[in-house]
């Protein structure tokens, strides 16, 4: 497979740093934003916290979609899969368990990742279109499960015990810890000797098997680690939505707002996804949030625009169009001291 | 279970096979599942309820237009979208398709409204009886129209001129392009192809069984298990898959319910793709 321009991330073009350091750079700097986020959750009122939790959930959301598909180039439209089992398993333990909210979303999240792995058996094997495909019928398959299986209320759903649901700010705080969990992970992915040797298998699966890398191990690795992610944003968003049905759990409509986020933000980027979630959010899902069909239509044509003409996504966009300006200037300014007549 | 269930059950699997037709041709010639493909089918569905409506034509009436409709939309989608994303890598090919199946579903709803409608002709209600068996003649006239475009689609790629080319278009495309063969023009014609023969099973499918904006999904998945039984490219095998997965779709409903209908497909479709990337009957004419 050629390198792309949809695929190929800006940063792996010519690291400043050498690979760890820029890593924990980029650790400290999201220390420092989650804290900036904590103290906005202090200063700001109820709509900063209900707001604020919904997006870290779908920032967590891109950035798992994002470490799958962008990191190693598996394109899954199983996100719901994932969100579904996971929120599925945390109502359950809560409501027939007695358990609480953590623990329960701490299973939601292994059973996430368990279904992760037992998936990646058949479908690893399978790649792109065929991997894509596969995620697809998995996730339909296990909303028509669930809509027909009397332990999980058939199509009337399940809910988590509304005593149980934490307050408006331990929600603003499970759902920032959630989102920097998630970019931490890309971020401890994407600069480090596994995040190069996934650019690797990426890139050329067979060349980086030649070069020794375990390719089947890897993938593994990273579809059981995203699985993951999406499990810990489902536990968020059931606690949330607190009831809800196996045709909403399980629906393409979680694939298409992380892909919509991760495609307009820039696939194969730490930044990149975040972006993305929030003029996703921002712009289409709290706009349009009463017109679902008009909010499906925009971003249905936003991924036929986005990969068509801005295929590398928006925030490299942004960094290119932004060095270019700076470049510009320097010259500029260079050019202009040059012609300038001596002042002395 | 019993007879009559089982034959019109292979006889929907024609549908089946004449929907996975055109996707099997995209995916032999440009590599590329159009996961787009159930919208143009439903779209195609669409456009004949629109006709019906606007000049009160038939299904059968409306097909011709909404072949030609269909066909010179494929053609655009290649030329304008397909062409450059295909450049871009499988990644763009995969977005790009997946954002319009969005699109359309979106489209459609807002259109028609997301509630379930079909297309009405005489034949969706008529059967005639042969031995025991109680055929419904829609299925029937589906069926034969699949094994008919099939014929034709063989006979095309193996026996015409047109065919050949193609097929050098598919096998190897800068080889293909130094030869003298207008490759994009050969891809886009192929998609047009695909389009029409999508627009075909869709006016029969909204006739047989229905359809809604979100019935695009359950379609692709059936046509992609059809292609990747019947081997990517082989036409007779797609016909063959087809009808085999309309049998084994209508088994499980009867031993199972109609409850547990689009779970049995899905998992069939999961068992396959595991069991066979290849296909039972290996490449075909592609």
């Amino acid at each position: 497979m050629a390198t792309t321009a949809l695929s190929r991330a800006p940063e792996s073009v010519a690291p400043a740093l050498p690979l760890r350091r820029r890593g924990i750079a980029a650790l400290g700097a999201l220390v420092l934003a989650g804290a900036a986020c904590l103290a906005l959750g202090e200063v700001g009122g109820a709509g900063v916290l209900s707001l604020g939790t919904t997006l870290f959930a779908y920032v967590a959301l891109a950035q798992a979609w994002n470490i799958l598909g962008g990191f190693s180039g598996q394109m899954s439209l199983g996100v719901g899969a994932f969100v579904g089992t996971s929120a599925y398993t945390m109502a359950l333990t809560m409501t027939r368990l007695g358990w609480s909210w953590l623990p329960g979303m701490v299973a939601g999240m292994a059973v996430a990742g368990s279904l992760s792995a037992l998936l990646a058996f058949p479908l690893l094997r399978l790649k792109g279109d065929y991997f894509a495909v596969g995620t697809l019928a998995a996730t339909l398959a296990l909303d028509a499960w669930f809509d027909n299986w009397s332990f999980v209320n058939k199509s009337m759903g399940v809910s988590v015990p509304i005593q149980a649901v934490p307050g408006q700010t331990e929600m603003y705080v499970i759902g920032l810890v959630v989102a920097l969990f998630a970019v931490g992970s890309a971020i401890v992915m994407r600069w480090s000797t596994f995040g190069v040797r996934l650019l690797a298998i990426r890139e050329d699966d067979l060349a980086a098997r030649l070069l020794g890398v375990n390719v089947s191990g890897y993938r593994l690795v990273v579809m059981v680690v995203s699985g993951m992610l999406i499990g810990l944003a489902g536990g968020v968003f059931a606690l949330s939505l607190v009831s809800f049905v196996p045709d909403g759990m399980f629906a393409m409509s979680w694939t298409i707002e992380a892909l919509v986020m991760v495609v307009i933000g820039g696939m194969g980027t730490v930044i990149g996804p975040i972006v993305g979630a929030v003029a996703v959010y921002y712009g289409i899902t709290t706009e349009l949030a009463n017109f679902p069909t008009l909010s499906l239509f925009f971003e249905g044509g936003l991924l036929l625009v986005i990969v068509r003409f801005v295929p590398g996504g928006l925030w490299p966009f942004v960094v290119r169009t932004a060095r270019r300006s700076l470049e510009w200037c320097g010259t500029a300014i260079r050019s202009a001291r040059a012609t300038r007549p001596p002042s002395s | 279970m019993n007879a009559t269930t089982l034959v019109n059950g292979a006889l929907e699997g024609g549908l089946y096979a004449l929907v996975a037709l055109g996707l099997s041709l995209v995916f032999g010639v440009l590599r590329l599942i159009n996961l787009a493909h159930g919208v143009l089918v439903i779209g195609a569905a669409y456009a004949a309820l629109e006709l019906f409506e606007l000049f009160r034509l038939g299904p059968f009436a409306a097909l011709p237009i909404v072949i030609v409709v269909a066909a010179v939309f494929g053609y655009l989608l290649q030329r304008l979208m397909l062409t450059n994303l295909l450049l871009k890598g499988p990644e763009a090919g995969i977005v790009g398709t997946f954002g319009l199946a969005v699109l359309g579903e979106a489209a459609f709803a807002a259109a028609f409204t997301s509630n379930g409608v079909s297309l009405q002709s005489s034949l969706a209600t008529s059967s005639f009886k042969i031995g025991g068996v109680t055929l419904e003649m829609v299925l029937v006239t589906a069926c034969a129209i699949a094994v008919a475009c099939a014929g034709a689609l063989q006979f095309g790629l193996k026996r015409t001129r047109a065919g050949s080319v193609l097929r050098a278009a598919a096998k190897d495309p800068s080889t293909a392009e130094l030869m003298g063969i207008n490759v994009r023009l050969v891809f886009a014609l192929t998609v047009a192809l695909a389009a029409a023969l999508a627009a075909v099973g869709g006016v029969l499918y909204g006739v047989s069984t229905g359809f809604a904006p979100t019935s695009d999904t359950s379609l692709l998945l059936i046509a992609v298990a059809v292609v990747v039984v019947g081997g990517v490219g082989n036409i007779t095998g797609t016909l063959v898959a087809g009808l085999a997965m309309g049998l084994v779709q209508a088994i499980s409903v009867s031993v199972f319910g109609g409850g547990y209908a689009d779970f049995t497909v899905y998992v069939l479709f999961f068992v396959v793709l595991i069991a066979r990337p290849k296909g039972l009957f290996g490449q075909g004419a592609l």
